[in-house]
């Protein structure tokens, strides 16, 4: 049996994503359980902080999807951690302050377009931690998008942003039952308060993750942003 | 007609974005169409699109206005026509007010480039960084360096260049209303742009600036006389680079994969408001666009050390991806902005880090090498000078031609940090 703190939980199309962080006899380790069947789960009932009690499989995924685990059970929550205690296990995990060592790897520009991506047998993992220097998040046609600075003063530019909560916060925030001018307010909140809402926070930080290889390219996205939101924020815009 | 011919332009900015996601081939179809929700684009395929054109087209808002809108050419139509209608120009977006200002106002009347008197040949210079000889030959491609002599500095070969391309034109110093100069090797103070004012013996009230952007300085500072110019603050404009590198890049100093690429050189560049009377042979400037690419802010970093030495910090492997990378992807979008192919260029005026790189530009550019003029080769990494050096050479070389027969220049050139710019000029 695994004990998972579950720190990640992202949306892939109409499915979720799930990473846990398990310890290891040597330190913590980032492990991504999935079915027998697919990659991600139609349905996770589970939070970021859960500690969840499950049973993988002692297999690897291919490169970079090293951190994958067959969950051959349900699972089952026994407790959960609070968000500055999840922050202080993910800083034990991968982590990193260079574009270069977030995967072990090169990271590619897209020529026609935005964004990052590795080549899948370059990247070491496909998920690692940083603490950002500075994070702006945008609405770019529908789509929730991330750029930031790492501490070595690199830019990662035009990152898609699954983290569910934060997609969650913003579909809220467009609501219909919101009212009028809901996209300007909404952008006024991410150009102003979210800033100093995220980055005051002490214990913020952020997980990097890697898509699945398509058409040879595993492209960089926000997995996880921390603090999480909260719902009254909304009653702030 | 106004209208007509802006519809098209978008018509052919939305199809030529669209088709570098989907594919060469694919088809524009039904406007209405949902691009995400039919499976003819991804999200990520929809955001590189909208992406695209925003770079394009220069209206950065698109992707904030196409929010809560489907995903669709029809769409894409609507927030353009929209954003022009929103305009205070009445009926150009800002961009595009701002372009069709500053399009063509400005002519390149004449250039002139020079170089470090010594002419060393690689080998020389590997020697002299304790490197094995062939190296930089080899690994790089430079077969020889323009060093400068002990009478030469910034100031002398800023000078020299700017005097000539004065007398190219016919055109006195008094006339000029701006010098700007760029260096990324001069640090002194009187700045250069002062100490070029004093020695050309400009008139009082003729302005002096300097421009940073070390490789990229050439274009920051073209770019900003075509704003002097277009604002009707300025009517002539030099505009000099001027880089010595043998004096700061020195053995023992920093390493010879380094600093053995780098040669002393210098550019000028006459620039004057279009008017009736426009001379053979003259180019006007097109559009200029800048931007930085923090993400390879890492591959290069200068900085003084507390010893006196500097502390350099090169990964030249890294950087060369970078340079490659993000050359093509400004030289794809000079075509994209202007409407003008790369194979019609009379050629590409172009930063050249090391001769290698440029070969491997051109073929990843589909392009003959020799559209590249052979600056790094001979003379080194010229620094803010190699875009001029290569400029002046192929203004020079369309001299040779019947003004018809000549072709538009692009520019294109990268600066640590990683700043990019780009451009081109066109025949007048």
């Amino acid at each position: 049996m695994t004990k998972l703190l579950i720190t990640e939980i992202t949306r892939m199309g109409p499915a979720f994503c799930v990473i846990g962080l398990q310890r290891e006899r040597n330190g913590i380790r980032s492990v991504r359980p999935v079915t027998a069947t697919a990659n991600s789960w139609m349905h996770f009932a589970y939070h970021r902080g859960d500690v969840l009690e499950c049973d993988l499989a002692p297999f690897s995924g291919s490169r970079p999807h090293v951190e994958d685990r067959a969950s051959t059970r349900g699972f089952r929550k026994e407790s959960a951690v609070p968000e500055p205690e999840v922050v202080t296990y993910l800083r034990k995990a991968e982590i990193a302050g260079s574009l270069e060592d977030l995967f072990g790897c090169v990271l590619h520009e897209n020529k026609t377009g935005s964004g990052l991506f590795a080549k899948p047998p370059d990247a070491k993992r496909s998920v690692c931690g940083t603490v950002t220097q500075n994070l702006r998040l945008e609405l770019c046609a529908n789509v929730l998008r991330a750029t930031l600075a790492l501490p070595s003063g690199e830019v990662l530019r035009d990152l898609p942003v699954v983290d569910r909560d934060w997609r969650d916060f913003i579909k809220a925030a467009l609501a219909i039952s919101r009212g009028a001018n809901r996209l300007a307010r909404l952008e006024r909140f991410l150009d102003s308060q979210f800033q100093c809402k995220v980055l005051s926070c002490p214990h913020h930080f952020i997980r990097l993750g890697l898509t699945r290889p398509y058409h040879d390219r595993c492209w960089l996205m926000l997995d996880t942003l921390i603090p999480l939101p909260k719902d009254d924020w909304l009653e702030e815009f | 007609m106004a209208s007509t011919k802006d519809a098209t332009h978008w018509r052919r900015l939305v199809e030529e974005c669209f088709r570098r996601e989907a594919g060469a081939e694919a088809p524009v179809s039904d406007p209405a169409q949902d691009l995400i929700e039919t499976g003819v684009l991804d999200s990520m395929g929809w955001v590189n699109f909208v992406r695209a054109l925003e770079s394009a087209s220069g209206l950065s808002e698109l992707g904030a206005r196409l929010t809560e809108r489907t995903p669709s050419f029809e769409s894409i139509f609507q927030v353009f026509s929209e954003a022009k209608a929103d305009s205070p120009s009445a009926g150009a977006t800002l961009a595009e007010a701002g372009r069709a200002a500053t399009r063509a106002c400005a002519i390149l009347r004449s250039s002139c480039a020079v170089v470090g008197s010594r002419t060393i040949p690689s080998d020389e210079i590997d020697r002299a960084f304790g490197m094995p000889e062939g190296k930089l030959r080899l690994r790089a491609g430079i077969e020889s360096l323009a060093y400068a002599t002990e009478s030469e500095n910034e100031l002398t070969l800023g000078v020299r260049a700017a005097q000539q391309a004065l007398q190219a034109a016919a055109c006195g110093a008094q006339e000029l209303d701006w010098i700007i100069a760029t260096s990324e090797t001069h640090r002194n103070y009187p700045s250069l742009s002062a100490q070029l004012h004093s020695q050309l013996l400009a008139r009082e009230t003729c302005g002096a600036l300097d421009v940073g952007g070390a490789c990229l300085g050439l274009l920051n500072g073209l770019a900003m006389a075509q704003g002097f110019i277009a604002s009707g603050q300025a009517h002539t404009i030099a505009v000099i680079t001027s880089d010595v590198h043998s004096r700061i890049f020195k053995p023992g100093r920093v390493r010879g994969e380094f600093g053995g690429l780098f040669g002393d050189g210098a550019s000028a560049f006459l620039l004057r408001a279009k008017n009736d009377s426009t001379p053979q042979h003259a180019y006007a400037l097109g559009e200029f666009f800048f931007g930085c690419a923090g993400q390879y802010a890492g591959a290069i970093r200068v900085s003084d050390a507390p010893n006196g030495t500097l502390d350099v910090h090169f990964d030249g492997e890294a950087l060369s991806r970078a340079a490659i990378t993000r050359m093509e992807k400004v030289i794809l979008d000079v075509e994209l902005r202007s409407g003008l192919r790369r194979s019609s260029a009379q050629g590409l005026a172009t930063h050249q880090p090391n001769p290698r790189l440029v070969t491997l530009l051109a073929k990843q550019l589909g392009l003959a090498a020799d559209k590249f003029p052979s600056v790094a080769r001979i003379f080194g990494n010229l620094g803010s000078s190699t875009c001029g050096v290569a400029l002046d050479a192929i203004l020079q070389s369309a001299r040779s031609l019947y003004a018809s027969r000549s072709g538009p220049i692009f520019l294109a050139s990268l600066g640590p940090g990683l700043l990019f710019g780009g451009g081109w000029l066109i025949p007048a």
